[in-house]
C-alpha cells in the first residue's frame, strides 16, 4: 500500500519539478518567471489538441511517444522512492530497466528518423552518440554498486541489508559517483551544458530537434516521459546523497522531496551559471563522468 | 572520522582528475586552491596527529593560508598580467590526459598494494592519493606547454610529496620550525617562478615553453 | 656560535638588497672577509654549535665550507672591478644575491637534519636564480627558467627521498630524533628497503642539482648565461653542496651495510656523466658551456670515486677540493676574456697570448690543471681514484673512466690551443686589470700548494671524513 501511495505521488508530482527549474532560472535572471504549475498547463493544453501526422510517416512515428512514456513509468515502478520498498523488484532489475530506458530512446530516435527530415536525423545521431557514451558511466556505476553491495536491483541498493550510504564503508567513493551521476543526469535529460531545452535554432539542438514533428497528445506523452526520466535520475541522486531508513515508511516522504527539490534547484543553478558546451566538447564531458566512476571502482580495490 | 578523511582524499583525487581535464588556466588555479586547502587540512584530521600542541595548530593554520590562499593568489596575479586564458594546444590532449589519469590511479593502487607498508591501518588510501597526485603533477609538467601550467604541475607534485610526508611519518619527527622552512621555500619558489614567468611573457609575448629553445648543443 | 657563519651573509645579503647600490661592493667584500674569518674560527673549534638538533660540525661539511668560503673571498675581490666594468654595481641584486647564495650554501654545509639540508639546498636554487637572470636577455630567461624548474622538481624528489629515509626509522621502530648523526649511529637497524628507495630518490634529486647526467640539462645553460663570478660560484661551490647531500646519505647507507648498492649507483651515474660530458665537449662552440660540461665531468669523477670507496674515496675528496679551486679560477679567467672580446664563441677568439698575456697564463694553467696534468692537484686525485678502482676490483669501470678522461682531454686541448695561439685580429674592449688577474692566480696557487703541503687540520678532516665509510690511504 505504501509503495502504491509513493508511486502515485511520484507520477503525479513529476511535472511539477521542471517548473521549479524554470522558476529558479527566471529568478536568477531577475525575472518573475512562469507559474510553478506551468508544465501541468502545457500538458493539459497539448492533450486537448489533435495530432497532425505527416504523410510520409508510418506507425513507427506513432509508437515513439508511447514507448518512451511507458519506459519512464516502468522504471519508477521498480525504484524505491523515498526508500519505500518498490512496487516491483527482482534480482537484476537494474539491467533490465536501463535497457527499457534505452528502448524508449531507440523508439524516439526511430520516430525521428521516420519523418525523413534532415534536422531530425542529425538530432537522432547526436542523441544516439551521447546516449551511448552516457551508458558507459551508468554501467560503471552499476559495477561499482555491485562491488559495494553485491546487489543488482534498485530495491536492494537502498532498502537491502547493506544499503549504499555516504557514511558506510568506502562511502567516500560515492562523492565521485554523485558528481558523475549528476553529469549523466544533465546529459541524459538534455540539460544545459550538454543541450539547451530553450534554444530556438534547430542546428544546435539535440533532443528538441527530434520531436519537432510531434504534436498534440503525442508531444504530451514525450514530455511526460522525459519528466519521469528526469525524476528518476534526480531521485537516484537524492537517495545517494541522503540515504533514508526504509523503516521510516511514508514519513520519509517530506525529507525525500525536500532533497529532491534541492537537486532540481541545483540543476536550475547550473543552467543559469553555465554556458552551453561546444558540441565537440560534449563527448569529453560525458567521458569524464564515466572516468570518474571507473576511478571509484578502481579505488574500491584499495578499500576492500 | 575515518570517513571524513576518506572523503577529503576522494575530493583531492577528483581535483587531480579535473586538473588533467581542464583547459582554462583560471579553473586550474581554482582547483589548485581547493587541493592545497584540502591537503593542508588532512593532517589535522589524522589520528596520529591528534596530540598536536598549539605550535602545530598555528603551523597548520599558516599552511592552509599559504597553500589555499596565498599561492593561488600569486598565481592568479601572474595570470592576470600574462593575459592568457587557456592552453590551446597541449602536447597531450585532454581526453588522453584523462585516460592517463585513470592509468595513473590504477598504477598507484597497484603500487600501494605491492608495498605492504606498515601504514597506520585504514590509511592505505593516503598513499594511493599521494602517488596519484605526484604522478599527475609530473604528467602536467610534461604534457602541457604553457609555463604556468608547469608551475601548477610542480605545486601538485609538492602536494603529493607533502601528503606522504605528513601521512606516513610519525608525529614526533615533525619539527614545526623545519616545516615552516619547507613552506617558506615553496612560497618563495612560486614567487620566483612568477617573476620569471612575467619576464618570459614580456620578452617573448607568450609563455609557451616551445619558445624557449635558444640554448642547445 | 656556529650558526653565525650562515646567518651573517644572509643578513648582510638582505641588507644589501635594501641599501643604495654604491654600498653593495663594500658590503660584499667585508662580508666575504668576515665569513672567511668565521670559517677559520670554526676550524679552530672556537665556535660551539647552538641549535644542536639541526646543525653540527661534520668533517665533510667543514671541508666544503672552507673551500666555499675561500673561493667566495677570491670571487668577491674579482667582483670589485668586474661589477664596475659590466655595470652590475648600479644595482643591488648582484651583491645581495651573491651574499644570500653564500649564506644558503654555508647552511648546507652545517646542516645535520635531512630536511634542514633540503631546505638549504632548495634555498640555494631560489637565491641564485636572480644571478643567472641578471642580463635579462632571452637566453638568460630560458636558462633561469630551466634552472629553477628542473632543479626545483629534482629537489622535490630529494625531499621524497628524505621522507622515505625517515620512514625507514619509523618502520624499524626506533625512537630517535631525525638527524644524520643519529642515523649513522642506528644505521644497522634501519629498514633496508626504504633506505634503498630513499637513497635512489636522494641521488636523483640532489644529483640533478649536482649536475649528474642525465639530469644535467640545466647546468650548461645556467653556467653559460650567468655572469662569470656567479658561474664560478655555481660551479665551484654549489655543486659541492649538492654532492654533500648525496654523500651524507651514502654514509648512512654504508653504515647500514648497503654500501655496495649505493656505491654501484654512484659509479653508474658517475661514468655516464663523464661520458656525456666528453661527447658534448668535443664539438663545443661556446667556451663557458665547455667549462660547464667539464664541471659535469668532474662531478661524475667525484661520484665515481665515492662509489668505488677505499683509496678512491680519498681521491674523490681531494678532487672535489681541487676541482673547486681550478674551475672557479677558469671561470674568472673566462670572465676576463668575455669582458675583453665580448663573445663566448670559441671560433671568434684567437691569439689570447698576444692580447691578454696574463689572462692567458691563468687560463692555460687552469686548463692544464683541469685536464689532470701535474703540477696541479687533480692529477693526484685522479691517480688515486684510478688506483682505487683497480684495487677494489673495478677494472672495467677504471678503463671506461680513462677513456672518458681521454675524450675530454682531446676535446678540450684543441679548443684551448685554438683560443690561445690561433691567429685572429681583435679589438680589445676592456684591458686587463690587476684585481681581475690576481684572484685566478691565487686559486691556482692554492691548488698547487695543497699538493705539496696540506695543513694538518685539513688532512685530519679528510681522514675523519673518509674513515667512517671505509676510506683509507694505506692501500
Amino acid at each position: 500500500m505504501e509503495s502504491l501511495v509513493s508511486i502515485g505521488i511520484a507520477l503525479l508530482s513529476a511535472p511539477l519539478f521542471p517548473g521549479i527549474i524554470l522558476k529558479v532560472k527566471a529568478l536568477f535572471a531577475g525575472k518573475k518567471g512562469p507559474p510553478l504549475l506551468i508544465k501541468y498547463y502545457t500538458l493539459l493544453k497539448l492533450l486537448r489538441k489533435g495530432s497532425v501526422y505527416s504523410s510520409t510517416t508510418t506507425f513507427v512515428f506513432k509508437l515513439g511517444p508511447l514507448v518512451s512514456c511507458a519506459g519512464g513509468i516502468m522504471i519508477l515502478l521498480f525504484f524505491p522512492l523515498a526508500a519505500v520498498v518498490p512496487v516491483l523488484s527482482f534480482h537484476g532489475d537494474v539491467l533490465v530497466l536501463f535497457y527499457i530506458m534505452a528502448t524508449g530512446r531507440f523508439f524516439t530516435i526511430a520516430a525521428a528518423l521516420d519523418t525523413g527530415s534532415p534536422f531530425q536525423g542529425m538530432g537522432a545521431a547526436r542523441e544516439a552518440f551521447f546516449g551511448t557514451l552516457a551508458e558507459a558511466s551508468i554501467f560503471a556505476i552499476l559495477i561499482l554498486f555491485y562491488r559495494m553491495t553485491g546487489a543488482l536491483s534498485f530495491g536492494e541498493y537502498f532498502t537491502g541489508a547493506t544499503p549504499i550510504s555516504l557514511t558506510g564503508p568506502s562511502g567516500a567513493l560515492l562523492l565521485l559517483v554523485i558528481v558523475a551521476l549528476f553529469m549523466v543526469l544533465l546529459t541524459e535529460n538534455s540539460r544545459v551544458p550538454v543541450d539547451d531545452p530553450a534554444t530556438h535554432l534547430e542546428l544546435t539542438m539535440i533532443h528538441e530537434v527530434m520531436i519537432l514533428d510531434h504534436s498534440g497528445p503525442d508531444l504530451a506523452l514525450i514530455e511526460l516521459g522525459s519528466f519521469y526520466k528526469l525524476y528518476f535520475y534526480a531521485a537516484f541522486l537524492t537517495l545517494i546523497v541522503c540515504p533514508l531508513n526504509p523503516a521510516g515508511g511514508l514519513l520519509n516522504l517530506p525529507i525525500f522531496y525536500g532533497v529532491l527539490v534541492l537537486i532540481y534547484v541545483t540543476i536550475g543553478l547550473v543552467e543559469s551559471t553555465m554556458a552551453r558546451f561546444q558540441m565537440s566538447l560534449v563527448p569529453k564531458f560525458v567521458l569524464a563522468s564515466s572516468i570518474l566512476v571507473v576511478f571509484a571502482a578502481i579505488l574500491t580495490m584499495g578499500f576492500i | 572520522m575515518k570517513n571524513i578523511n576518506d572523503m577529503i582524499m576522494v575530493v583531492i583525487l577528483l581535483s587531480v582528475l579535473l586538473s588533467l581535464a581542464s583547459s582554462r588556466l583560471i579553473t586550474l588555479i581554482k582547483i589548485m586552491a581547493v587541493q592545497g586547502f584540502l591537503v593542508s587540512l588532512l593532517p589535522l584530521l589524522l589520528e596520529h596527529h591528534s596530540s598536536m600542541g598549539s605550535g602545530g595548530l598555528i603551523f597548520f593554520q599558516v599552511m592552509i593560508l599559504t597553500k589555499g590562499i596565498l599561492i593561488p593568489v600569486l598565481l592568479y596575479v601572474a595570470l592576470k598580467r600574462i593575459a592568457i586564458q587557456r592552453e590551446i594546444e597541449p602536447i597531450i590532449g585532454y581526453h588522453a590526459s584523462l585516460f592517463a589519469g585513470l592509468i595513473i590511479i590504477l598504477l598507484s593502487v597497484f603500487i600501494t598494494d605491492r608495498l605492504h607498508l606498515a601504514v597506520p591501518s585504514g590509511q592505505e588510501l593516503i598513499l594511493t592519493t599521494a602517488i596519484t597526485t605526484m604522478s599527475a603533477g609530473f604528467f602536467l609538467m610534461m604534457g602541457r606547454k604553457k609555463a604556468i601550467t608547469q608551475v601548477i604541475g610542480y605545486l601538485m607534485l609538492e602536494n603529493g610529496i607533502f601528503l606522504i610526508g605528513t601521512a606516513l611519518i610519525k608525529h614526533f619527527h615533525t619539527v614545526y620550525m623545519v616545516e615552516f622552512g619547507l613552506l617558506l621555500d615553496l612560497l618563495v619558489g612560486v614567487m620566483v617562478m612568477g617573476i620569471i614567468l612575467h619576464n618570459i611573457n614580456h620578452a617573448f609575448d607568450d609563455i609557451d615553453t616551445d619558445l624557449l629553445n635558444r640554448l642547445k648543443d | 656560535m656556529l650558526e653565525l657563519i650562515f646567518i651573517l651573509p644572509m643578513l648582510t645579503g638582505l641588507v644589501t638588497l635594501a641599501v643604495p647600490p654604491y654600498l653593495g661592493r663594500g658590503v660584499l667584500l667585508v662580508t666575504a672577509i668576515l665569513h672567511f674569518q668565521l670559517t677559520i674560527m670554526a676550524w679552530l673549534g672556537k665556535l660551539p654549535v647552538y641549535a644542536e638538533r639541526f646543525f653540527s660540525e661534520t668533517p665533510e661539511g667543514m671541508l666544503v665550507l672552507l673551500v666555499t668560503s675561500f673561493i667566495f673571498l677570491c670571487i668577491a675581490c674579482y667582483s670589485m672591478r668586474y661589477m664596475e666594468e659590466t655595470g652590475l654595481s648600479n644595482g643591488t641584486v648582484f651583491p645581495g644575491c651573491m651574499l644570500l647564495f653564500l649564506g644558503t650554501m654555508s647552511m648546507v654545509t652545517l646542516a645535520d637534519h635531512p630536511i634542514v639540508l633540503w631546505i638549504a639546498i632548495e634555498a640555494t636554487t631560489l637565491v641564485s636564480a636572480p644571478l643567472i637572470f641578471l642580463h635579462h636577455s632571452k637566453e638568460a630567461l630560458e636558462a633561469t627558467w630551466k634552472y629553477v624548474l628542473i632543479c626545483s622538481v629534482g629537489i622535490a624528489l630529494a625531499l621524497l627521498g628524505c621522507f622515505f629515509i625517515t620512514l625507514s626509522i619509523d618502520i624499524a621502530e626506533i625512537e630517535i630524533s631525525l638527524s644524520f648523526t643519529f642515523l649513522n649511529q642506528v644505521a644497522t637497524q634501519l629498514d633496508p628497503m626504504w633506505l634503498k628507495v630513499g637513497f635512489i630518490f636522494v641521488v636523483i634529486g640532489f644529483g640533478t642539482k649536482m649536475g649528474l647526467a642525465p639530469m644535467h640539462t640545466w647546468l650548461p645553460d645556467a653556467h653559460s648565461q650567468a655572469p662569470c663570478p656567479a658561474s664560478a660560484l655555481l660551479s665551484g661551490a654549489l655543486l659541492n653542496c649538492a654532492f654533500l647531500g648525496i654523500y651524507k646519505v651514502h654514509t648512512v647507507m654504508y653504515l647500514a651495510g648497503l654500501g655496495e648498492f649505493s656505491g654501484n649507483i654512484l659509479i653508474g651515474f658517475g661514468l655516464l656523466s663523464m661520458f656525456v660530458a666528453g661527447v658534448f665537449i668535443l664539438r663545443q662552440p661556446d667556451y663557458k658551456r665547455l667549462l660547464a660540461y667539464s664541471s659535469i665531468e668532474n662531478m661524475g669523477i667525484i661520484a665515481f670515486g665515492v662509489g668505488i670507496g677505499g683509496f678512491a674515496l680519498y681521491g674523490a675528496i681531494l678532487h672535489m677540493i681541487h676541482h673547486s679551486l681550478i674551475k672557479s679560477s677558469l671561470f674568472l679567467s673566462a670572465g676576463n676574456i668575455h669582458l675583453g672580446f665580448d663573445t663566448k664563441i670559441i671560433n671568434r677568439i684567437g691569439g689570447l697570448i698576444k692580447y691578454f698575456p696574463k689572462t692567458f697564463l691563468s687560463f692555460f694553467a687552469g686548463f692544464v690543471g683541469i685536464s689532470g696534468l701535474p703540477p696541479f692537484g687533480i692529477f693526484i686525485s685522479e691517480l688515486f681514484i684510478l688506483i682505487g678502482a683497480f684495487q677494489t676490483g673495478h677494472p672495467v669501470s677504471a678503463i671506461l673512466f680513462m677513456l672518458s678522461m681521454l675524450l675530454v682531454l682531446a676535446g678540450a686541448a684543441q679548443i684551448f690551443t685554438n683560443m690561445s695561439f690561433g691567429v685572429r685580429e681583435h679589438e680589445v674592449l676592456v684591458r686587463e686589470n690587476v684585481l681581475r688577474i690576481v684572484p685566478p692566480y691565487i686559486l691556482l696557487l692554492a691548488s698547487i700548494t695543497l699538493c705539496v703541503w696540506m695543513p694538518s687540520a685539513m688532512y685530519t678532516a679528510i681522514m675523519n671524513t673518509i674513515k667512517i665509510i671505509g676510506g683509507t690511504i694505506h692501500g
